[in-house]
């Protein structure tokens, strides 16, 4: 994935606001995996040198690995990276394949505000409940606030995509990312 | 209801949506009908993030940083040199190394496309040289490296013993007489072609040129010892394996060889996340839907009707591989995986099935229908990184088709093959 400053399609305040975003998913994916990795790393090392597991890195692995989730799915949508299987889609020709890309992106902006709006309902049911993390006494909806904001995210990304498919000539995987776009650089 | 469930999945699917869509909507589907409307939803969220909470997923972001970090600095490259050198100058030498290198890369990585990357992308250029067919390199890397599936660590085994509940640890040892039988089969195979077409032989590498790539590969050789040893004793957890591992590739990377910075670093966790996310949000899509239909019995009623329960133990473990073939030449493994474990998981339950040894031969399959047209994602893979055109990538896969078409058959007559490792080391 090449670095490529994002640029938001949406106007002014907003597209800043847009690009804020973009900006904390990349940190948060990065900070995420490494603060994961050193949480695992300390534990196993306390483990075998001091035979002493820390109390609190499985609540910490959890709390990382949902942030990591619900950041990716947003990047995922902006830089187009989400798995499909594309086979049948390629071989259509690009009149059907631009009309393809507008459902698909409608339908899965309407499912990821879907999820936004239960996700909220399930936080409140959590808040509601009173649940604390046990080893961090953290309120476990706490480490669930990420979960709409992560489907709104995506929902909004595959949105506009929609509209910079019927704005624009070419098909759009992402706001900002051409189908067939040929990355040089191999990602694994 | 099933049929509505499996209609909305397998139409989405092939439309092309992001495949976490038609995971998510058959649940919705399921959600709503079962509840009589959107009531309910939330608990739809709630299955979703338990299926991404088990522990032992930790292992899945950890093994894909490690593997990351050898890829992109020099562990990797060590590694396949050494092999290279060995076993180079054998008949079909070269052809034979690649299906060493990705073995023994396997056992560092747990992702096929990164084993197709890391040993098909220097070795395909040095093959072409030699006078082999590009059909037969395509072919022999897209097989050799689905062998990376069955040698641990594995992702999709993390993925299929938690959601079945069955020992990753188990199922790691018992990958490995599996993964070593094809890496044979396919070396076999190399040489008899290097000898029907005639291809030269490499020259020989000296012994002291074979110490200074043993020398240089000493250190990475180290990934295979945590993880395979480390699991075999009982010293490590998988998770805890995929930690030391990262902990291994960081200190080889950055102070031993020196080859990567801390800024590299920065965005090879970047780039783990990005691939964990897209992971566990399936994960999660996975559990909701597989929620859905064990609470709707749907695979009861799927199976029922085919007879499954009168047949043998060996008739469902056939039943299962075709079902795991078929679907992985369509979609990603990890996807069928998700699916298609839960609609097994009663008639494994219910013919007192090995859970490991079913773990195993679902692996076997995954990685043979990755590499089978016409969808199969490691052809895509293939196409992806070497820029050939599909019908290139294809040409010389069947013959490892039927490779691993007879080791399968093999596995499910002889599961001492997968088994005997796993009961010497926890039985």
């Amino acid at each position: 994935m090449t670095d490529t400053p994002f640029k938001s399609l949406l106007p002014g305040v907003l597209g800043r606001i847009d690009s804020l975003i973009g900006r904390a998913e990349v940190v948060i994916l990065a900070a995420g995996v490494l603060l994961m990795a050193f949480n695992t790393i300390g534990n196993v090392i306390g483990r075998f040198i001091f035979q002493y597991s820390f109390f609190f890195t499985e609540e910490v692995n959890r709390i990382l690995i949902i942030m990591i989730t619900f950041a990716g799915i947003g990047y995922a949508a902006r830089h187009g990276r989400h798995i499909r299987m594309s086979a049948i889609y390629d071989a259509l020709p690009i009149r059907s394949r631009k009309g393809m890309m507008i459902l698909i992106t409608i339908i899965t902006a309407l499912t990821m505000f879907a999820l936004c709006y239960f996700s909220v309902g399930y936080i409140l049911k959590v808040a509601h409940s009173g649940r604390v993390l046990p080893a961090l006494q953290i309120p476990v909806y706490w480490i669930f606030l990420w979960v709409p904001i992560g489907f709104a995210v995506t929902g909004i990304q595959y949105a506009l995509t929609t509209v910079k498919n019927i704005i624009e000539k070419d098909v759009y995987l992402s706001t900002h990312i051409v189908e067939g776009y040929d990355d040089d650089e191999i990602e694994i | 209801m099933a049929i509505k469930i499996t209609a909305i999945m397998i139409v989405l699917l092939l439309a092309g949506l992001p495949m976490m869509v038609p995971l998510l909507l058959a649940a919705f589907y399921g959600f709503y009908e079962l509840f009589d409307g959107i009531s309910k939803m939330e608990f739809m969220v709630q299955q979703m993030l338990a299926g991404i909470r088990p522990a032992s997923l930790i292992a899945v972001p950890m093994f894909i940083l490690a593997a990351e970090i050898m890829t992109r600095g020099q562990s990797a490259n060590r590694l396949i040199d050494m092999v290279m050198k060995f076993i180079g100058h054998v008949k079909g030498g070269l052809a034979v190394s690649a299906a060493a290198a990705c073995t023994l890369f396997g056992a560092v990585s747990g992702s096929t496309q990164a084993t197709v990357v890391a040993v098909g992308s220097p070795l395909r250029p040095r093959m072409l040289k030699a006078g082999y067919k590009d059909s037969f390199i395509l072919a022999l890397i897209i097989n050799a490296s689905d062998i990376a599936f069955l040698i641990p660590p594995s992702i999709g085994m993390i993925i299929y013993g938690v959601i079945s509940s069955t020992s990753i640890s188990e199922l790691f040892i018992a990958g490995v007489g599996p993964g070593l039988l094809l890496m044979v089969l396919f070396s076999a195979y190399s040489m008899i072609y290097a000898t029907i077409h005639n291809v030269p032989t490499e020259p020989k590498a000296s012994w002291s040129e074979r110490i200074e790539a043993a020398r240089k590969a000493i250190w990475p050789l180290g990934f295979p010892v945590i993880i395979v040893g480390g699991i075999y004793g009982g010293v490590f957890s998988p998770t805890e394996a995929a930690a030391a591992c990262v902990f291994y590739a960081l200190v080889l990377e950055m102070v031993v060889f020196r080859s990567l910075k801390p800024t590299d670093i920065y965005k090879i966790a970047k780039s783990t996340g990005l691939i964990t996310s897209v992971v566990f949000i399936l994960v999660g899509a996975g559990a909701a839907f597989s929620w859905v239909i064990s609470f709707a019995q749907i695979p009861q009623a799927i199976l029922g009707s085919i007879g499954i329960l009168e047949m043998g133990p060996k008739a469902v473990l056939g039943v299962i591989s075709v079902s795991f073939f078929v679907g992985c030449m369509f979609v990603d493994p990890i996807v069928v995986i998700l699916v298609l474990v839960p609609v097994f998981a009663p008639v494994v339950k219910a013919v007192a099935l090995d859970p490991v040894l079913v773990g195993t031969i679902i692996t076997l399959q995954v990685a043979i229908g990755s590499a089978t047209p016409p969808f199969g994602c490691d052809i895509f893979t293939a196409i992806a990184v070497f820029k050939r055109p599909y019908m290139d990538v294809i040409r010389g896969i069947f013959p490892f088709t039927l490779i691993l078409i007879a080791v399968s058959v093999a596995l499910i007559f002889f599961p001492q093959i997968a088994l005997f490792a796993r009961d010497l080391a926890f039985r």
